[in-house]
């Protein structure tokens, strides 16, 4: 696989040549003295950080109904995030007209809320892939931590040296741009290729224990990437009713545990991003309760997406599991 | 769910498609065939507008087993249908099974010629709960 070299003053040549241009942006992390998040960059790229140690949002999150509308876009993210932004694109979420996605080789991360906001940031991007750093449930877990997707990817060697790999054409053209000759990508890697996920098996029992603390305030659904809908089916009454709805529902059934619904709430947003779930764990990190629900969410995603030999946010041509078929096969799904 | 809803008969909700599996259980109840009455059959124009969602809706609020029923795979009024349908299940079933939850879900193929299979099919489903229920 051929690549460039990039070295820290290329990262601003490289950025800035693209924001030259009149109308082109580029979101990626921003890192002062005091925070590191996610921030749109125009005009130059002053305090960027090709990586940020702290999850707090999948970035993925603010490309919903983005559309380039002439202007040039440039995600510099987290595989997970890119990984979103390509199952959006499959789901017509997005235009994939003048917006090009960077992955970069991500050390894990450390969820914001445990540390009680971000502190020490790390100078040296080496500092970054240290083992002993605690880190999330999701990021321990994860199943590509290459950045290995989207249209180009930056990644480290064993020496942390930095390369920057096409993946598509528009990679290319931006990659282009760089000074320097195509060369060689090193096979020894920083980050190996992560081992296939065991088979995921609970039961109703844990899923009730874990959700005892659900509120039902839907921040997980709200903080999810993929989960787009305009009009969710839990908007509605239909679901889980409210007042007078509810009421109505009671005199109809019987009697109901009050907040009604949470197995069924989780249950079908399980079901609904089971083939686009990337895994991230933004459902986790935006729960107020702290409930664990990246096992369920990424462990039953993992095995849907098993059966159709379909990995989220792999390649932007595989089309989404439940959009297609095949004529021969599941033999075994009739009863 | 409730008590008042546990102790009662068990209750199946069926989605039939109203081009073969619906019109084959209209043709049970002209040929006199029987099926228990705790199956209660919903139409629906093609077996791929059953969202999941209904279904487990349906074990969550209540019901003992849902059943889809469909056209056999080449025969969808509209072409592919039943196709996505068998996708949407098997994924569906996966779920369950990663939950444990078995047999509560089934998928039957019965075209509208298919009376007696129809039949079968259900009693077999519903003798099946009813023994695990005991």
């Amino acid at each position: 696989m051929k690549g460039k070299e990039l070295k820290s003053r290329d990262i601003d040549s490289l950025f800035n040549g693209f924001l030259r241009d009149e109308g082109s942006i580029i979101l990626g992390f921003k890192k002062d003295t005091i925070t590191i998040g996610h921030h749109v960059f125009k005009g130059n790229i002053k305090d960027f950080s090709l990586i940020n140690p702290f999850f707090n949002a999948n970035g993925a999150l603010y490309f919903r109904r983005l559309f380039s509308k002439g202007s040039r876009l440039l995600f510099v993210l987290r595989p997970c995030e890119i990984r979103a932004y390509v199952e959006l694109i499959k789901l017509t979420q997005m235009e994939r007209e003048g917006m090009i996605a960077i992955s970069v080789d991500c050390p894990g991360t450390e969820s914001v809320k445990e540390t009680k906001g971000m502190t020490s940031l790390p100078e040296d991007i080496r500092d970054y892939f240290k083992e002993d750093t605690p880190k999330r449930w999701a990021c321990i877990n994860c199943r590509e931590k290459r950045g290995v997707v989207g249209d180009g990817g930056i990644r480290l060697d064993k020496d942390f040296n930095m390369w920057i790999i096409p993946y598509t054409e528009k990679g290319e053209a931006l990659i282009a741009t760089l000074e320097g000759e195509w060369t060689d990508v090193p096979q020894d890697m920083a980050i190996k290729q992560d081992k296939e996920p065991e088979v995921f098996k609970t039961d109703l029992d844990m899923l009730k224990k874990d959700l005892s603390k659900c509120i039902l305030c839907m921040n997980c659904r709200d903080m999810c990437p993929v989960c787009y809908c305009v009009d969710c089916v839990f908007n509605t009454d239909e679901y889980l009713p409210k007042g007078d709805a509810l009421l109505n529902k009671i005199l109809r059934t019987g009697e109901v545990d009050l907040p009604q619904g949470k197995e069924l709430f989780h249950l079908i947003r399980m079901y609904h991003v089971s083939q686009t779930c990337v895994g991230c764990g933004a459902c986790e990190e935006a729960c107020p309760q702290g409930i664990p629900l990246t096992k369920y969410f990424k462990g039953i995603s993992e095995r849907l997406q098993g059966l159709f030999s379909y990995m989220s946010g792999r390649d932007f041509n595989e089309p989404i599991p439940y959009t297609t078929f095949k004529e021969d096969e599941l033999k075994n799904a009739e009863d | 769910m409730a008590e008042s809803i546990k102790n009662k008969n068990i209750e199946i909700v069926g989605f039939a498609c109203s081009y073969c599996s619906f019109k084959a259980s209209e043709m049970a109840g002209s040929l006199r065939m029987k099926y228990p009455e705790g199956v209660k059959l919903i139409e629906v124009p093609c077996s791929s507008r059953v969202d999941p969602a209904f279904i487990i809706k349906a074990l969550i609020e209540g019901a003992d087993g849902v059943f889809v029923a469909g056209c056999h795979p080449g025969d969808c009024h509209f072409i592919k249908g039943n196709y996505y349908t068998r996708r949407k299940i098997a994924a569906l079933k996966e779920m369950f099974n990663a939950f444990s939850i078995d047999g509560r879900l089934r998928l039957f193929w019965v075209s509208a010629s298919e009376a007696r299979r129809f039949v079968d099919k259900v009693t077999d489903m519903y003798n099946n709960i009813k023994e695990k229920k005991k």
